[in-house]
């Protein structure tokens, strides 16, 4: 399955369907996380805040490929998409692992992914730097095999992402 | 000798790791300080209670390799709502990883932050394997630590330091595996349970 996770709407009717799921989350209910480690330690595997957020993440581990759309805040997702990332720890264990030599979480059912992340807004090359770097950390954390980050101004992010669903296609043939 | 607020950002400000590691900072300042924690509703207040401060010292967990949510929503609501004087601010950041590194880069948003908003950078202190470091002997380098740290906010230097358990990353996981095994057995839930690849289900 292939996911965009998108913190506002996007006109995409190019998309696929049966294959890609679109999911924009400042349409959705998602509370932060409040750190009680319950998916942890009391449900495993489960938030105990039943809002719309469980939904998603089981989307997020299942997807092989993802394309993130967030804007970007002091060189980090800005609070809408970083919201569910927080909210997503139920897919990995408290357990804890080495990889590459850095201790990180076990992941639950979480299938290797390639990433692309769309950073929009009016950013700085510092800004950028941050981001990049952030996604490259998260790679270690959320499964990515692969991944890369594009930039856009809010003008061409729609654009951009179609861009990107289109290469998509043309991969899969 | 300037007055320091303590700023706890963590998402679970009043049972949180960063609350200990506030009261820690604390009992080792020579200046007074003064303790806030973030929640959803205090934000205006919080920018207002700034101006009585010469430096705040934001303390939080790592969340998903940054900044907190609850700390970026503070933060937003600052730069709309900025004190006349500008604080220094200080950051104490803890992680559950053992590489206090891991925190570099919600340090480093941090140091953006303040620059494109015209406030002064301070210290830093960088604490790896932070959800349970307080509850074992090498809690004493934490407050070593904690004392250079405050040392440098008093004399208004710019200076990071990073601290973890000083031991194997075998070993690590060893006492990270027993610390979170216990931490389920106390909710009435195994290993195994935890060790769970089911996600939803």
């Amino acid at each position: 399955m292939n996911l965009i996770l998108s913190d506002r709407p996007l006109h995409l009717p190019e998309i696929d369907r049966g294959s890609t799921k679109f999911i924009d989350l400042s349409a959705l209910r998602i509370a932060n996380c409040v750190g009680c480690f319950g998916c942890w330690t009391k449900t495993p595997g489960k938030c105990v805040i039943r809002d719309d957020a469980v939904k998603v993440y089981p989307c997020i581990a299942q997807s092989e490929r993802v394309l993130y759309v967030s804007r970007v805040k002091y060189g980090s997702y800005d609070t809408t998409m970083k919201t569910m990332l927080e909210r997503a720890i139920p897919v990995q264990q408290a357990f804890i692992r080495l990889l590459h030599g850095e201790t990180h979480h076990v992941q639950r059912n979480v299938r290797p992914k390639q990433a692309v992340i769309v950073g929009y807004g009016d950013l700085s090359g510092e800004e950028k730097d941050i981001f990049r770097r952030l996604v490259a950390r998260n790679a270690n954390n959320m499964n990515f095999t692969d991944w890369r980050v594009v930039f856009a101004s809010e003008q061409e992010v729609e654009q951009t992402v179609r861009e990107e669903v289109l290469a998509w296609g043309k991969s899969c043939c | 000798m300037g007055k320091i607020m303590l700023l706890n950002a963590s998402p679970r400000a009043p049972k949180s790791n960063s609350k200990q590691y506030a009261a820690m900072f604390a009992s080792v300042c020579p200046a007074e300080t003064a303790y806030f924690a973030v929640t959803k509703n205090n934000h205006s207040e919080l920018c207002r209670a700034m101006e009585g401060f010469s430096d705040v010292l934001l303390v939080f967990p790592l969340y998903a390799d940054g900044l907190p949510v609850t700390l970026m929503h503070f933060l937003k609501t600052l730069e709309q709502n900025a004190p006349e004087h500008k604080p220094r601010i200080s950051v104490l950041i803890n992680c559950g990883f053992m590489e206090p590194e891991q925190n570099d880069i919600a340090v480093q948003m941090l140091r953006l932050y303040c620059r494109e908003n015209g406030y002064p950078f301070g210290s830093v202190l960088e604490i790896g394997s932070g959800e349970a470091i307080l509850a074992t002997p090498f809690r004493v380098f934490v407050r070593a630590k904690m004392k250079k740290l405050a040392a440098a906010i008093v004399a208004g230097k710019a200076q990071t330091w990073k601290v973890t358990m000083p031991i194997s990353k075998r070993m690590f996981l060893r006492a990270s595996t027993s610390y979170w095994t216990n931490y389920g057995k106390r909710n009435g839930i195994t290993k195994e349970q935890m060790a769970t690849m089911q996600i939803e289900q």
